[in-house]
C-alpha cells in the first residue's frame, strides 16, 4: 500500500483529544451522571435516606452498641444495589436497543472500553452509598449512649453490595441482550428475599450472600462476634471486580491487563469466599472466650464503683455504668430498711455460647445482692433493669425472686416504676403484653417475673397517687412489705390503697 | 489536488456476491456524490472506507493513514465523521447529550472544549435553540440534523454521509443540502444518494457505482454530457428508447439512441446517470 501524505484541513478548536484512558474516564463520568439521575436510582437513594433518618432516630432508644450499628447499615443498600443493577444493565444495552451500536463501533473508543466506562460509572453510586453508610453510623456513634466498636469491614458491605450489583448488571447486559433480564432478576431476588428468612451466617454457604446481617437476637462484645467480616468484604470486592473484568472480556477486551485482572479478582473472590466459610464456624479460641464470658464473666470484666454499689461490665460497656447507677440510686432512695443503704453488685451477664443467633435466657444469679444487667439499654430495658434492682432489694437475690407471687411484688413494681417520668407508661412497657391491667409477665434481664391481676390493680392505684406519700409508707412498713408470704391485700392495706377484689393467688 | 482518500483495487464478497469489485477512487476536498441503484455496493463501499468492514483485497488511505493496521484504523476513525443510512438515537437523551456522547467516543475529553464544540456543531446545523430538548420530541428532519451534528463533531477531515436526505420533505431536504454544502467547505465529503438532484446541486464530482464496480467517475457536468444528443421528445413513447415517460406537458421524454430528426432536448444529470447504468458508458471519464 502506498502512503499518501496530505495536509489535513485547518482544524476548528475542538480541544485536545485525550488518550483512551481519558476518554473512558470522561465516558464513565457521563454514564455515572445519567445513572445517578435515573428515576429508579433517585427513588432508591431517596428511600434509603428517609430510612436512615427514620431508623437512626428511633434505633436502640439512643443507646446503640456500635458492633450492632455497623451491621444495621447493610440491608438497605441492597435496594439501591437492585436499582443500580437494573439501570446499569439498561445503560449497557442502550446502544443495542436504539440501533447506535453500528455507528459507535466506528468511533475511536472501542466497545470494550465503553464497557470499562459502564463499570466505572457504578463506582459513584457505591461511593454515595458509602457516604450514606458513614452518615448513618456516625449519627449512631455520636449519640451520647453509644458504646462499643464498629467494624470497617462490616461498614464496607453496603457500598460493596451496590458495587457488586451494579457491575453484575453490566455483566448481565453483556451476556443477555434483553431488557427484561435485569428487571426479571430483581423481581426474583425480591421474591426470594420476601419468602426466605435471609442468610443467618451460621454456615459457610450463607456467607455467599452479599448481606449476612445475622439473627442479632443479642448484643455481644465486639471480640465475641465471630463474624468473618473482613473476608466477606474481600469476597464481595473480588466478586465485584470479577464481574467487571468478565464483562470487559465478553465485550472484546482481551488484553493482558484484563486477563490478569480477571485472574486476580477471581483469586480474591475465591480466597475471601473460602476464608469466610471457614470463619463462619467459631474457632476453638472464640468458643473458649464465649464460654468464659458466659460462665465466668468476672474474669473478663472491668468494675467501677458508683456511690455504694459496684458495677462490673465488659470493657465496651463500662461507660454505661453511670446510667445503671442512676437507676440503682433512684430505686434505692425509695427503699426502706437495710435495703436503702445496701451495697449492690451490678454485673453484666450475657449468653454468648451460641453466638449472635442465641436468645437463650440468662439464669437468675444466686449471689446475694447481685443484679444482672444486659447489653441493651434505653426504652424497655430501663424499667426492666429497674424491676430487677427492686426485686433484689426486696428479696435479697435474683434466685429468691424466682416464682415470686405474693404481695412483695407490689413493693417491687412500685419501687421499679414510681420514680420514672411516666410511671404508667413504664408499667405498660415493662409488661410483656404492654397492658396495664390483668395478669402479665414482667420483663427481666434473667428469669421473668409475673404480676397477678390483683397486684396489677394495687400497683396501678399506687402509681396514680403522689409518690412522696407512698414512699413514706413503704419505708415505714418495709419489714412487713418485704417479708415472704405477705399478701397483696395486706400490702395494699399497709400502703393505704384498696386491695384486690379476689384472693391473692398466682393462679388468678 | 492532494487526495484525502486514495483507494486502490478494493474488492469485497458477501457470500457468493461480489459487493465491491476492484474499486479505485481518489477523493479530495469538496462534496463527492456516490450514485447507484439499490444493491450497487454504495453502502458497502462507505462501510469499507469508514473502517466498519475490511476489504478482501485492495487498500486505501485516509488523510495518509492506513486503516489496515490497528493504529492506522484508530487514526482514520479520529478523522472520520460518519452519518449512517438509518442513524440510531437515544430518545431520552437531549440533542446536546447525544452529540456530547459521540464527542466523547471520538476522544474529545476536555469537558469545556468539548461542550464548546458540541454547541458549535449544533449551531452549525441550526439546532442551537433546541439543544436541551429530548430527541424523542424532535421531528424527523431535526433528528437527521442531530445525526449530522454528531458526524461533524470533532471537525473530521473526511465525512461519510449515507443517504442523508432519505425520508425528508422538500424543505428539509433543501435545508440539509445547505448543511452538506457548508460541511464540504474545507473537508472531503462522500455523499451516497439515490437523489440525482442532490448530486446536481451539491457535488463537484460524482461516482456511479453499479454491480460493485465504478461505472463513472467525473464531474456532474461530464455525467450530464453523456446524455447530450440522446434525449428527445415525442408524442408517443418511442419503442427504441432505453427509457421513456410522459411528462406534464403530455409529450414523451425519451432517453437512448434517438431516431433521425428527433426533437432533441437538453439532457439532465439523471439522463446521464440512466444511460451510464444502461452500460452505455462504463469507462471512467475523469
Amino acid at each position: 500500500m502506498s502512503a499518501v501524505l496530505v495536509a489535513e484541513p485547518p482544524a476548528v478548536d475542538t480541544g485536545a483529544r485525550g488518550g483512551g484512558a481519558r476518554a473512558v474516564l470522561a465516558l464513565a463520568g457521563f454514564e455515572a451522571r445519567r445513572l445517578l439521575l435515573s428515576v429508579p436510582v433517585v427513588i432508591a437513594f431517596a428511600a434509603y435516606a428517609a430510612w436512615i433518618v427514620w431508623r437512626t432516630r428511633s434505633s436502640w432508644d439512643g443507646h446503640p452498641a456500635l458492633q450492632d450499628a455497623d451491621r444495621a447499615t447493610q440491608s438497605m443498600p441492597m435496594l439501591v444495589g437492585l436499582a443500580v443493577l437494573v439501570c446499569a444493565d439498561l445503560a449497557v444495552l442502550r446502544s443495542a436497543r436504539h440501533g447506535t451500536e453500528e455507528h459507535y463501533a466506528l468511533l475511536v473508543v472501542a466497545p470494550w472500553r465503553r464497557t470499562v466506562a459502564h463499570a466505572l460509572s457504578v463506582v459513584p453510586a457505591a461511593l454515595l452509598t458509602a457516604v450514606c453508610v458513614a452518615a448513618q453510623f456516625t449519627w449512631e456513634a455520636l449519640k451520647p449512649g453509644a458504646v462499643g466498636h464498629g467494624s470497617p469491614a462490616e461498614l464496607l458491605v453496603g457500598p460493596l453490595t451496590v458495587l457488586l450489583f451494579g457491575l453484575f448488571g453490566v455483566l448481565l447486559a453483556r451476556l443477555v441482550r434483553s431488557v427484561f433480564a435485569a428487571p426479571l432478576l430483581v423481581v426474583c431476588l425480591l421474591f426470594t428475599s420476601v419468602l426466605g428468612t435471609g442468610p443467618d451466617g451460621a454456615d459457610g454457604l450463607s456467607w455467599l450472600s452479599p448481606v449476612v446481617a445475622g439473627g442479632s437476637a443479642t448484643t455481644l462484645p465486639s471480640d465475641l462476634l465471630g463474624r468473618p467480616a473482613a473476608w466477606h468484604a474481600l469476597y464481595l470486592a473480588g466478586a465485584a471486580l470479577c464481574a467487571a473484568f468478565l464483562a470487559v472480556l465478553v465485550a472484546g477486551g482481551r488484553g493482558r491487563a484484563v486477563r490478569a485482572g480477571l485472574a486476580l479478582s477471581l483469586a480474591l473472590a475465591v480466597t475471601g469466599g473460602v476464608l469466610q466459610a471457614r470463619g463462619a464456624a467459631p474457632s476453638p479460641e472464640l468458643t473458649a472466650a464465649r464460654e468464659r464470658a458466659s460462665v465466668n464473666p468476672e474474669k473478663e470484666q472491668t468494675c467501677v464503683t458508683r456511690g455504694r454499689s459496684t458495677y462490673c461490665a465488659f470493657p465496651e460497656w463500662v461507660p454505661r455504668a453511670d446510667d445503671w447507677a442512676g437507676v440503682v440510686d433512684r430505686v434505692q432512695s425509695l427503699a426502706g430498711g437495710p435495703a436503702h443503704d445496701r451495697r449492690l453488685l451490678v454485673r453484666q451477664r450475657i449468653e454468648a455460647r451460641y453466638g449472635l443467633e442465641s436468645d437463650a435466657a440468662i439464669p437468675a444469679s444466686a449471689t446475694a445482692h447481685q443484679v444482672t444487667v444486659g447489653t441493651g439499654w434505653g426504652g424497655n430495658r430501663v424499667p426492666e433493669f429497674s424491676s430487677a434492682v427492686a426485686a433484689v432489694l426486696v428479696t435479697g437475690s435474683e434466685r429468691a425472686t424466682e416464682g415470686l407471687c405474693d404481695g412483695r411484688m407490689v413493693t417491687v413494681m412500685w419501687l421499679a416504676l414510681s420514680w420514672q417520668d411516666d410511671p404508667m407508661d413504664a408499667l405498660r412497657r415493662v409488661r410483656l403484653d404492654d397492658s396495664v391491667s390483668g395478669s402479665a409477665v414482667v420483663l427481666s434481664p434473667t428469669e421473668p417475673m409475673s404480676m397477678t391481676e390483683g397486684q396489677t390493680d394495687v400497683v396501678r392505684r399506687l402509681l396514680e397517687r403522689p409518690g412522696d406519700g407512698v414512699a413514706e409508707k413503704v419505708k415505714e412498713h418495709w419489714a412487713e412489705l418485704t417479708s415472704p408470704g405477705v399478701t397483696t391485700a395486706r400490702a395494699a392495706e399497709l400502703l393505704g390503697v384498696a386491695g384486690p377484689r379476689k384472693a391473692d393467688s398466682c393462679e388468678e | 489536488m492532494t487526495p484525502t482518500v486514495s483507494a486502490s483495487g478494493l474488492s469485497l464478497r458477501h457470500g457468493g456476491t461480489r459487493a465491491l469489485d476492484d474499486v479505485s477512487l481518489r477523493l479530495s476536498a469538496g462534496v463527492t456524490g456516490l450514485l447507484g441503484p439499490n444493491g450497487a455496493g454504495k453502502t458497502t463501499l462507505l462501510r469499507v472506507l469508514a473502517t466498519a468492514v475490511p476489504a478482501d483485497r485492495g487498500s486505501f488511505t485516509v488523510l495518509g493513514h492506513d486503516p489496515g493496521t490497528s493504529r492506522g484504523r484508530q487514526e482514520v476513525r479520529r478523522r472520520l465523521g460518519y452519518l449512517p443510512q438509518t442513524p440510531g438515537f437515544h430518545p431520552d437523551f437531549t440533542a446536546f447529550e447525544f452529540v456530547d456522547y459521540v464527542a466523547i467516543l471520538k476522544e474529545l475529553t476536555d469537558r469545556a472544549a468539548r461542550h464548546r464544540e458540541v454547541r458549535r456543531v449544533l449551531d452549525e446545523v441550526g439546532l442551537g435553540g433546541v439543544r436541551g430538548k429530548r430527541i424523542r420530541k424532535l421531528s424527523g428532519g431535526m433528528r437527521q440534523r442531530v445525526a449530522l451534528a454528531a458526524a461533524l463533531v470533532g471537525d473530521p477531515g473526511f465525512l461519510v454521509l449515507d443517504e442523508p436526505t432519505v425520508g425528508l420533505d422538500p424543505e428539509q431536504r433543501m435545508r440539509f443540502r445547505e448543511l452538506i454544502a457548508q460541511a464540504g467547505e474545507g473537508r472531503t465529503v462522500l455523499l451516497s444518494t439515490h437523489q440525482t438532484e442532490d448530486v446536481a446541486m451539491l457535488c463537484h464530482r460524482v461516482v456511479v457505482l453499479a454491480g460493485g464496480t465504478v461505472r463513472f467517475d467525473g464531474t456532474p457536468a461530464e455525467l450530464t454530457a453523456r446524455a447530450a444528443g440522446r434525449v428527445w421528445s415525442s408524442t408517443e413513447r418511442d419503442p427504441g428508447a432505453k427509457a421513456g415517460w410522459r411528462t406534464g406537458l403530455g409529450t414523451f421524454r425519451n432517453v437512448g439512441d434517438p431516431p433521425a430528426g428527433a426533437d432533441l432536448l437538453e439532457p439532465t444529470l439523471e439522463d446521464g446517470y440512466l444511460l451510464t447504468l444502461d452500460g452505455a458508458g462504463t469507462e471512467v471519464a475523469a
